[in-house]
């Protein structure tokens, strides 16, 4: 008798930190995933979507798709060090192959323990899966409203603290932003737009959203005007120049696409110029005034970094208003 | 075994079994299974984990190597090198029977609608139930490469029936797919479009030791119905009239030939995505080589159809860190000037007969 409790103890001993050191969770895709009580060693299949607010919760991920070996961005925006500037991670997370074209053993050799890729990366999860448990998280307009990502992948990683702390201050910013607004926002509209070679409406997600959710602002009802409903979409929803022509928000929004270099407010305008001449002179936010520029690469992932970006330019206007 | 001479001056090698094989198609054959194994063995060794054949020949002798090695050689690059190398195989394998059903040069599974009609009926089950087992992809692409088959069928059906027929019912049907994909592109959820756009492209990503079991029969199909229908596509190539007056029952045997390049298209198509090209490519290209006809045409075809496929994946592996390049394009950039090229050649060729 006592050698078989001797020999239960050490077999609970042996077993218990294994069983303790990983859980079962179902993703968004309804897939059952064993990940780690605490990963440490995360890749991410996105870098604006995931990558950005899983660094800004603390955890560095330690491969990001869309570098080269060294960490360096083949993408026109480095979205680390544009977003979380100072807290970006370091080291940058290293590449997993180029865009389009993934390369397994560039990805293994970074020992993941935990690979979190969006929705849009199910047809991959199975060969993935070899290498380490993917986690998918939805991130995309319908799916996700403003930051509802980020708070996903804090309770995730256990990183709820964190989330909570970078909550708190920046719902002081929110407050301070608001006292400075020329008006009360309850009740405003807002729309974003986002220029590529064409006239896209911001969808649902994205740090922007969030802040100007939080302000108090409503995103001006686009249904019945033409617009895609844009169900899937990370982050564009394509909208006629006519129909944006006769559009009306309280306060119109307006950046480039991040694919290019520049995307100051002069820019932007020249953009919009390429599509819609004259606008400057017709279009009514802009007559009297209510539009913000902003810088794409800064406020369009789904973190507090951007929302907070958001904010600076929202305060940065008001005073100009005042 | 002996060596003769043919009615054309041409050598033969004679077997005891009365099987003949040209010399000229036996050293074509040599020559490409030395350039498949070639570029094998090149493929084994290409990749960012530091490993080759003398790590695989260490693993096969019983000897214990690191995860990495093991993972690099036996997850990604040995699935991919036969995976790429059966289905390269079946598309040209099947574009060539087709060339000579249709007696046209130009005919392939993608030009006769067979590839589309694989690709539609998949994209539809992606877009329709997304959460379907991955396991029934080989069998709606197979429905679909029929359901084209059946229609082509239908469409030409007649005895006056002939080979340009199929061509241009083929290219009309085609036609229309592709409006369908275009459609299923535009408007199937994004990650749907993504994963569809992925695999329109051709991609050797999801090659696995499951897929290449999954692929290993219709692989293996594809041996016999070369030695079954060869004969009779030589007969196809002189006409209909003439290849019933050999004793070729053209009526039903066609249809059964499409039957077979369909099941070996839609397989590939399956596995790989379709691999645009190839199917009209792989058989020029053998047939420069050597000028082969029936049953040799089919498995020079098939030879090159799966060596430029291996070719095209050690191109996308060695570019893999900084350029996207998939694999149907980088296929399109080593086939296409050896095309040309083989072209060129027999056009000289042709002009130095006269």
């Amino acid at each position: 008798m006592r050698l078989a409790i001797q020999f239960a103890i050490v077999l609970m001993l042996a077993i218990g930190p294994a069983l303790a050191s990983d859980r079962l969770v179902v993703d968004d895709a309804g897939r059952k995933v064993q990940v780690p009580q605490a990963p440490k060693r995360i890749v991410v299949l996105h870098e604006a979507a995931l990558g950005v607010p899983i660094a800004e919760l603390g955890i560095a991920p330690v491969g990001s798709y869309g570098r080269d070996d060294q960490g360096a961005s083949l993408l026109t925006v480095d979205f680390y060090k544009i977003v979380l500037a100072g807290s970006a991670p370091k080291p940058l997370p290293r590449g997993i192959g180029a865009i389009g074209n993934m390369d397994l053993e560039r990805l293994r050799a970074l020992s993941p323990d935990l690979i979190i890729g969006t929705e849009h990366n199910v047809d991959r999860a199975r060969q993935l899966s070899k290498i380490a448990p993917v986690y998918l998280q939805n991130s995309s307009t319908g799916r996700v409203r403003g930051n509802e990502s980020q708070e996903a992948l804090s309770r995730l990683l256990k990183r709820t603290k964190e989330f909570t702390a970078l909550k708190r201050s920046y719902a002081q910013r929110v407050k301070t932003v608001r006292d400075a607004l020329p008006h009360n926002p309850n009740g405003k509209t807002y729309l974003g737009i986002f220029i590529t070679d064409q006239i896209n409406l911001i969808g649902e997600m994205s740090g922007l959203v969030q802040a100007f959710q939080d302000l108090g602002y409503t995103r001006l009802d686009v249904s019945g005007i033409g617009a895609i409903k844009g169900f899937g979409s990370a982050l564009l929803v394509p909208i006629s120049p006519e129909v944006f022509a006769s559009l009306n928000p309280d306060l119109l929004v307006m950046m480039n696409s991040y694919g290019k270099p520049q995307r100051e407010e002069a820019h932007i305008r020249q953009n919009l110029d390429r599509i819609i001449p004259g606008w400057a002179r017709f279009l009514k936010p802009a007559r009297d005034g209510r539009i913000i520029f902003l810088d794409s690469a800064k406020v369009t992932t789904p973190s507090f970094a951007s929302a907070n970006h958001t904010l600076d330019a929202v305060r940065a206007w008001a005073s100009h208003q005042k | 075994m002996k060596i003769r001479r043919a009615l054309d001056g041409k050598s033969v090698l004679r077997l005891r079994t009365g099987l003949e094989m040209r010399l000229s198609n036996l050293w074509a054959c040599l020559f490409l299974v030395f350039a498949a194994t070639t570029l094998a063995v090149m493929s084994i060794n290409v990749g960012f984990t530091r490993t080759g054949v003398s790590d695989l020949g260490h693993l096969a002798a019983g000897e214990r190597l690191g995860g990495a090695e093991v993972f690099a050689l036996l997850d990604v690059r040995m699935p991919r090198i036969l995976t790429g190398f059966m289905a390269g195989w079946c598309v040209a394998m099947a574009g060539a029977m087709l060339q000579a059903l249709a007696r046209n040069p130009l005919a392939d599974p993608g030009l006769f609608g067979l590839s589309q009609g694989s690709m539609v009926t998949i994209m539809v089950l992606l877009a329709l139930f997304p959460t379907a087992p991955r396991s029934i992809i080989p069998l709606t692409a197979l429905a679909g490469g029929l359901l084209v088959a059946l229609t082509l069928i239908w469409l030409v059906r007649g005895d006056r029936s002939g080979g340009l027929a199929i061509l241009l019912m083929g290219i009309a049907i085609e036609t229309v797919l592709s409006s369908v994909t275009g459609i299923l592109i535009l408007y199937t959820p994004a990650e749907t479009s993504y994963a569809l756009s992925d695999w329109l492209a051709g991609s050797l990503f999801r090659a696995d030791w499951n897929g290449i079991w999954a692929f290993m029969p219709w692989f293996a199909l594809s041996i016999p119905a070369a030695f079954v229908t060869g004969r009779a596509l030589r007969s196809f190539g002189l006409g209909d009239d003439m290849a019933m007056a050999l004793g070729e029952p053209v009526p039903w045997s066609r249809p059964t030939f499409l039957f077979v390049a369909v099941l070996l298209s839609s397989a590939a198509v399956a596995a790989v995505g379709p691999l645009i090209f190839l199917g009209v490519m792989a058989p020029h290209l053998a047939g420069i080589l050597s000028p082969a006809t029936g049953r040799a045409r089919l498995f020079l075809s098939g030879l090159t159809g799966g060596t430029l496929v291996i070719a095209a994946d050690i191109l996308t592996r060695l570019v893999a860190a900084d350029v996207p390049l998939q694999l149907g394009l980088s296929l399109s950039l080593i086939g296409v000037p050896l095309f040309i090229i083989a072209l060129r050649l027999r056009a000289l060729r042709t002009i130095s007969n006269l």
